[in-house]
């Protein structure tokens, strides 16, 4: 091949593939807002505020951005409103080891960030993040649960806690539970953990009813 | 070894502006490494520091390719550059601009509030990672690149001597002027958000600065071994033809997850596992030139530039295809897999190529034939072997990351406060290594050429 040939074949084979990159762009861009809900005001100003304290600078979205911090696209359906209210706006209020530090995010910011991530979490990210293969295999195979148990996992408690380091580090490790508070106080609490715990950012399991109650503390107190 | 036209000298300018930001970015980046393990270890929390930390890195390599790049459109030209005044202008713009934003970015660090936006506009952080800077600095940044790139183009109409190195340096720059222009507009959906900022990132690195690495590659290997000319342009076509081929519609490989439709992943699947081809070509471009060699004009230039091909091949492509197809990125997106990859590829294919550039230019610069070439050396294996470290740490908390949190399900934090504690340790203490390097390698910047010839250690491999 000649120098020429070779300085055409990049020339136009470049424009070539730009050409067809552009049409594909075409498509997508038609097709994004079928695959996500409607951006509202506060989603929209949810995304200001996300810039304005670079959240990017820590976190990733959509799997991009920073790997110091976790995952946010789904992280509006793993938590409570409530609880990632007091979280964004004081963080070592909810943990005292919280890493993530306190930014001054009033509580107007929160509702919008929280109404931001409500939107992604509802994006169609074909699949991801994926199950956690190995979990989702042990619980085909695993001993049968109790029904305590099966509450706790269907609540998402672990995506706070931790048992057997197995769950989330926000709140309270439960392992040894059982050896610290008594049946009581675990009913309770579950009912209404701020009238027990003063300013606790865990959400109240009142709706579940006395018997679901029951049953989760049955399991709390085996932990020991 | 002497420069052949007055204005060749500005270069240095440049050359010295992107050797600082490199110091200022291996010290924050060792802050940043140790915040893995102790977070609140210093004023500026962790985000701003990653901020300065990959801001200086984006911007000292602009810089550098700048410098590089006056040099050899004077050289190709056979011409003085076309302004020289505004060539000093546009450097001094550029040295403002980046000390303000720096400015900005430790202002927000100590009052997040200052963040607040002016006017709709976040004026001292747009919260965007690596276009971090707010849109008053991209609009200064346009217009200072803008200047050079009409500097540039003027000095080529002055002789119209367009050798096909120019062409394609010119080329490539130019196309990474206008994928700027995708990062510099607001859009409501974090999806098209992400999607256009990838054209900013992926384009750069994986489109237009490949092409400006391909063209320089090319000008080294002439430099250096005096390949021929005729050769080497053909190659470089088709390394660059290639690069664009593969990399445009490599795109794909970062819309899998981000809300956009599933043909991506065949796509992007596709072509991005094409992409190491024609760094491959690069490699065997460098050793067959190399083996051809009759004289060596300048040894640690070469050297430099050997080992840039063969990091960019070793960074870009083989930790690049690791990771890039769909069936393997769906657990791996976003963990430390992807920081070994950031951290390689950046190193090999770009600050070896500013180091590579600066051996190979700046004897002639400094006007001397013959320099002590030991710091070089010694530079390039403390930060080669330190980085090859770095990466290799990250790459085992990466799969730490990706089996236990991606497939187990265990908690984020808990993997990165636990299981992963050692590997954050050991990454800090190579960090320090690669400063060592560093620290050789700016010393001998500063003295290259302007020891008195008795302090010259010959070099042993002189012929
Ligand atoms: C300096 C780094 C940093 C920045 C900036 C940051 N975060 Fe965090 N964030 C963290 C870390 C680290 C965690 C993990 C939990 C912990 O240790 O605090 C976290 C946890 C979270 C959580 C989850 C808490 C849980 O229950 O697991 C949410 C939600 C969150 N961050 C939202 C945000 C938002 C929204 C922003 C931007 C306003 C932001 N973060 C900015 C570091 C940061
Ligand atoms: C959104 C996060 C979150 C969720 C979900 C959550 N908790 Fe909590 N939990 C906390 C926080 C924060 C505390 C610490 C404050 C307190 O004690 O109320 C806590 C405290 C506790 C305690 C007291 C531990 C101690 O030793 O003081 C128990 C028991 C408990 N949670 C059980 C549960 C169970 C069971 C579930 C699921 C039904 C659950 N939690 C769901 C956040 C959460
Ligand atoms: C010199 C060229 C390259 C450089 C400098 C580079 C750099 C980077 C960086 C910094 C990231 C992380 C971006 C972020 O912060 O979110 C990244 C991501 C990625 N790169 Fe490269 N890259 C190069 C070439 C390649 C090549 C040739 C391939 C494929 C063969 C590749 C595959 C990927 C993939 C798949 C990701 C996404 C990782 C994820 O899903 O988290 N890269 N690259
Ligand atoms: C020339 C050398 C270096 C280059 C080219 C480089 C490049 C980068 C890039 C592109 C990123 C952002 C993208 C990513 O995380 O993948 C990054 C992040 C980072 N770098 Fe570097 N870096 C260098 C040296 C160092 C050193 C010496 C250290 C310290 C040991 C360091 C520590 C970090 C840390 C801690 C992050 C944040 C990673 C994360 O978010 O998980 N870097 N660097
Ligand atoms: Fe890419």
């Amino acid at each position: 091949m000649s120098n020429k040939g070779a300085r055409n074949l990049f020339i136009f084979g470049s424009l070539f593939f730009f050409v067809i990159f552009l049409a594909i762009t075409f498509d997508t861009l038609g097709k994004l807002d079928k695959r996500a809900p409607e951006i509202t005001k506060e989603v929209d100003e949810g995304k200001h505020v996300w810039h304005k304290y670079d959240c990017i600078g820590c976190h990733t979205i959509f799997g991009n951005g920073s790997y110091f911090a976790p995952d946010l696209t789904k992280m509006a359906i793993n938590r409570p409103r409530s609880y990632l209210k007091r979280f964004l706006m004081d963080p070592k209020s909810v943990n005292a080891n919280a890493a993530m530090p306190k930014f001054g995010i009033s509580a107007d910011e929160a509702d919008r960030l929280i109404a931001f991530l409500e939107w992604t979490s509802k994006v169609d990210t074909n699949g991801w993040p994926p199950k956690p293969i190995l979990a989702v295999a042990a619980g085909v195979s695993g001993p049968e649960l109790s029904a305590g148990q099966k509450i706790y996992r269907s609540q998402g408690c672990s995506g706070c806690h931790m048992i057997n380091g197995i769950g989330g580090t926000t709140g309270p490790e439960l392992t040894h539970v059982g050896s610290r508070r008594d049946r009581n106080w675990l009913h309770e609490h579950f009912e209404d953990p701020s009238k027990v715990v003063a300013n606790s950012a865990m959400p109240s399991f009142k709706h579940l009813g006395d018997q679901a109650l029951n049953d989760l503390t049955d399991y709390m107190l085996t932990l020991r | 070894m002497t420069i052949k036209y007055e204005s060749q000298r500005i270069a240095q300018h440049f050359y010295t502006f992107a050797v600082l930001l490199f110091l200022v970015q291996v010290v924050v980046g060792i802050i940043a490494a140790v915040q893995f393990i102790k977070p609140d270890v210093f004023i500026l929390n962790f985000n701003i520091i990653r901020s300065l930390h990959i801001n200086a890195l984006v911007v000292w390599l602009l810089v550098g390719f700048m410098g590089a790049t006056y040099y050899v459109v004077s050289e190709e030209s056979e011409a003085e550059l076309w302004s020289l005044p505004m060539a000093h202008f546009q450097f001094w713009a550029t040295v403002v601009t980046v000390t303000f934003v720096v400015l900005g970015y430790i202002w927000m660090g100590i009052n997040p509030q200052a963040n607040s936006p002016v006017m709709g506009i976040n004026p001292l952080n747009e919260g965007r990672e690596y276009i971090e800077a707010p849109r008053w600095a991209d609009i200064l940044i346009v217009v200072s690149v803008l200047l050079f790139l009409l500097n540039c183009v003027m000095t080529v109409l002055k002789t119209k001597k367009w050798t096909g190195i120019q062409g394609v340096l010119l080329g490539g720059l130019v196309f990474l002027a206008l994928m700027y222009i995708p990062g510099m507009f607001y859009t409501k959906s974090m999806v098209k958000d992400q999607f256009w900022w990838w054209w900013v990132v992926h384009l750069w690195v994986e489109g237009a600065w490949e092409i400006i690495a391909g063209a320089l590659l090319a000008f080294m290997l002439m430099k250096t071994i005096g390949a021929k000319r005729e050769v080497l342009e053909k190659w470089m076509y088709i390394e660059v033809g290639l690069v664009l081929f593969t990399g445009i519609l490599g795109t794909g490989h970062h819309y899998y997850w981000i809300g956009t439709p599933r043909y991506w992943l065949w796509i992007g699947g596709i072509f991005s596992s094409l992409e190491p081809i024609p760094l491959l070509l690069m490699v065997w471009d460098a050793f067959r030139t190399t083996r051809e060699a009759r004289n060596v004009a300048n040894r640690a230039g070469l050297f430099y530039t050997v080992a840039h091909a063969i990091f960019n091949f070793v960074g870009a492509g083989l930790w690049g295809i690791i990771h890039t197809l769909p069936q393997v990125n769906k657990w791996t997106h976003g963990t430390q897999i992807t920081t070994a990859h950031g951290h390689l590829a950046f190193y090999g294919a770009y600050v070896l190529l500013v180091i590579s550039m600066i051996y190979v230019t700046l004897p002639a610069i400094r006007g001397v034939k013959e320099y002590n070439t030991s710091r070089a050396y010694q530079a390039f294996w403390w930060m080669t072997i330190s980085m090859v470290f770095i990466v290799l740490t990250i790459t085992g908390a990466g799969m730490v990351q990706t089996y236990m949190e991606r497939m187990m399900g265990l908690d984020y934090e808990a993997v990165k406060t636990t299981y992963n504690l050692w590997f954050w340790i050991l990454r800090a203490i190579f960090g320090v290594g690669f400063l060592i390097g560093v620290g050789i390698f700016v010393v001998d910047f500063f003295k290259l050429g302007k020891e008195p010839a008795a302090a010259m250690s010959a070099a042993p491999e002189k012929a």
